[in-house]
């Protein structure tokens, strides 16, 4: 551990302890005159004045430690180098009974084995939330340890808040996957809206652009859920999306249907439901075009186009990432695959040495400067006889 | 006026004193001192063949049965004597200790030992006298006896004023008119000037009793400076410059040998003396020259 400065220049500031040792000067009241009648006893020694004194020496001592503090402040001092430990011992959290799996691999009490999470603490503390991104943790983790230290991970099977690649770390990592319990129920990411499009004959074309996009969405192989049929048909169960795309308004059973839970998208040009709530843009382009608009019927939503699902009025259709965009207004945003199975994952080694963070020393010198000044004030407002500098 | 300056401890203390006389001699009337008056008393001055005229009852029987030839006993008639007050009220005399307004000066001391000296004298019925030695010219309070004269004594003190140098040989005619031989006079002065020395030492040559009390100030005792200080003499103007820690030792020496050749001085001219400083109380010098009865003692 060695004491460094980050800014040396700023030592510049020791120039003002010139100031409290000229305040200090022993002032000119050396003349004070005495009436004295011995006098003649008296004989004449040379005036001391090349003695320079200083009155109040402690309080000068004081004053210039308090100004040498606060330069040494502006030229921020660190530590570095520090020495880590021999090796921690991190859990990611999600792992059943993390102490046997400690026990049986034999590590003893003299290793603190901690969580993988934000500040690291201990085992013995509950267990933290989960969803915490694992991969970014231990990438942090081994930017903060010294290059020295030994790091051992134990990994439930199924590894959570993964990055799209492995993790690539300066040092060799011991990675013991263990048993992990199931974690909190989640929604299944990734299935598709199920899709069921009304449609009259005039607006058949729109439905290849429907069928396409749903083909995008689902994963190769499996049939697209999407199903069409004539205005009057009734709806088939276990749809959550409908499309209308007719010219007329929408007939009550679709109302009620969208009431109690659906989202049915408009064609353009059909009349707005009075009971929805306005409508509000949710697909905009880069160029600030509006292509879908929607608001709030009852328990569910109604969407419109703005314009007709042909590529002449709509260029968007035949734009490549319009699947995508149209499963995101009608899903939401979609969280990205952040699940791996932890044997697959493992980190490797050959990421660069990090800096090692210095250890910041401003705090404590701060709260020591502010000691020395609360002594001073003691000191410099106590009572005195004489006119004190 | 006469609690206002003896403080009550000091006054408290006066009682065992009392003013005597080894060289001087009693004048006329009753008083407590001896003299060469032949009269009832209780001293024995001598025995004297029986001449016709003499009292029968002053014939010495005892004598007579051993001699077979009849003396006459005399004694010795106590009298008053008469005290002067010698109070020196030069410049050098204002001189107070430092911090100025917390210590009190030479000339204060000395009219407090003033008026405390004329108690005593007015105790034991003597007489006193004062005279004030001041530079524009002496003060003289004529001698008598009774709360009367105290009273005059302490007026003259209160208007008494330090200032100017010693006053010259010129203007000190009226010690000599008025203070006869077989006076006490009691001088109180700091004893720096070479003319108080001198005078004291023509008085003692003239046959009057002469104490001497001096009055030093912690300054001179201690010299207690620190630091640069602008050391002034009230009463010939000069001034020194000087740093106090770098002259005290020489200082001190000096003033040492200085106060022994005074010593020496006064008691080679049989004036009987005592140092007072002004910390110290202010019966001390009182009680140094009168206080026990080996003080008393006979010539």
């Amino acid at each position: 551990m060695s004491l460094s400065l980050l800014l040396p220049l700023g030592l510049a500031a020791l120039a003002a302890l010139l100031l409290p040792l000229l305040i200090h000067l022993a002032r000119r009241s050396e003349q004070q005159p005495v009436i004295f009648a011995a006098l003649r006893w008296l004989r004449f020694k040379p005036k001391p004045r090349q003695r320079i004194r200083f009155d109040e020496w402690p309080l000068l001592l004081l004053r210039l430690l308090l100004l040498a503090l606060l330069a040494l402040l502006l030229a921020r001092p660190v530590l570095t180098g520090r020495d880590g430990d021999d090796a921690w011992v991190v859990v990611v959290p999600g792992v059943e009974q993390p102490e046997r799996h400690l026990r049986e691999a034999g590590f003893g009490q003299e290793i603190e084995p901690r969580w993988l999470a934000p500040g690291y603490p201990a085992l013995n503390l509950p267990q933290p939330i989960e969803g915490l991104p694992a991969a970014s943790l231990l990438r942090q983790l081994d930017a903060e340890l010294s290059p020295g230290t030994r790091l051992v991970v134990f990994v439930p099977e199924v590894l959570d808040g993964v990055d799209a690649q492995r993790p690539v770390l300066s040092r060799a990592v011991e990675w013991r996957v263990v048993a992990g319990a199931p974690s909190v129920d989640e929604p299944a990411p990734g299935a598709p809206p199920a899709i069921h499009v009304l449609h009259d004959q005039t607006h058949a074309g729109g439905l290849r652009y429907l069928q396409a996009a749903a083909r995008a969405w689902s994963a190769s192989g499996e049939d697209p859920p999407v199903t069409s049929g004539s205005p009057e048909a009734p709806i088939p169960a276990g749809v959550d999306h409908l499309f209308w795309l007719s010219a007329a308004g929408m007939p009550d059973p679709v109302r009620e249907w969208t009431r109690a839970g659906g989202v049915v998208v408009l064609s353009a040009g059909v009349d707005w439901p009075g009971q929805a709530s306005p409508p509000q843009p949710l697909w905009r382009d880069a160029r600030g075009r509006v292509w879908l608009e929607g608001g709030a019927l009852g328990e569910g939503r109604v969407l419109r186009f703005t314009q007709a699902l042909e590529p002449a009025a709509m260029p968007v259709l035949l734009e490549s990432d319009f699947p995508q965009r149209l499963r995101q207004v009608l899903q939401g945003d979609q969280p990205p695959p952040a699940r791996v199975s932890a044997g697959h994952h493992a980190p490797s080694t050959g990421g660069g040495p990090w800096l090692p963070v210095p250890y910041d020393l401003q705090p404590w010198l701060a709260l020591l400067i502010a000691l020395v000044f609360a002594l001073e004030r003691c000191l410099a407002t106590a009572r005195r006889r004489a006119v004190s500098p | 006026m006469s609690t206002d300056l003896i403080p009550p401890e000091v006054r408290s203390r006066l009682a065992g004193l009392r003013l005597g006389a080894r060289r001087a001699l009693g004048g006329q009337g009753m008083g407590m001192h001896r003299s060469r008056n032949r009269g009832s008393g209780l001293e024995f001055a001598q025995y004297r063949g029986y001449e016709p005229g003499d009292e029968p009852r002053q014939i010495d029987w005892k004598l007579y049965a051993r001699s077979d030839r009849l003396f006459v006993r005399e004694a010795e008639r106590e009298s008053p004597v008469t005290v002067w007050i010698l109070l020196d009220a030069s410049a050098s005399m204002a001189q107070r200790d430092l911090p100025s307004e917390a210590t009190s000066s030479r000339l204060h001391a000395g009219k407090v030992l003033a008026a405390c000296i004329a108690e005593l004298a007015l105790r034991q019925g003597d007489r006193f006298g004062f005279i004030g030695l001041q530079a524009q010219g002496l003060r003289v309070v004529p001698p008598g006896n009774g709360t009367r004269q105290r009273d005059q004594l302490l007026l003259s003190l209160h208007g008494l004023d330090a200032g100017g140098a010693f006053p010259h040989a010129d203007r000190l005619g009226p010690i000599w008119e008025r203070i006869g031989a077989g006076d006490i006079v009691i001088v109180i002065s700091d004893w720096f000037d070479e003319a108080v020395i001198a005078l004291a030492e023509r008085l003692a040559a003239a046959r009057r009793e002469v104490l001497a009390i001096q009055l030093l100030t912690v300054a001179e005792r201690d010299f207690p400076f620190d630091g640069g200080y602008r050391f002034h003499d009230p009463e010939t103007g000069e001034e020194l410059l000087g740093d106090g820690r770098a002259l005290r030792d020489g200082f001190l020496q000096r003033f040492a040998e200085a106060q022994r050749g005074l010593r020496a001085r006064l008691d080679g001219a049989g004036i009987r003396h005592c140092s007072h400083c002004l910390d110290q109380p202010l019966d001390q010098p009182l009680r140094a020259l009168f206080g026990s009865a080996e003080a008393v003692a006979r010539g």
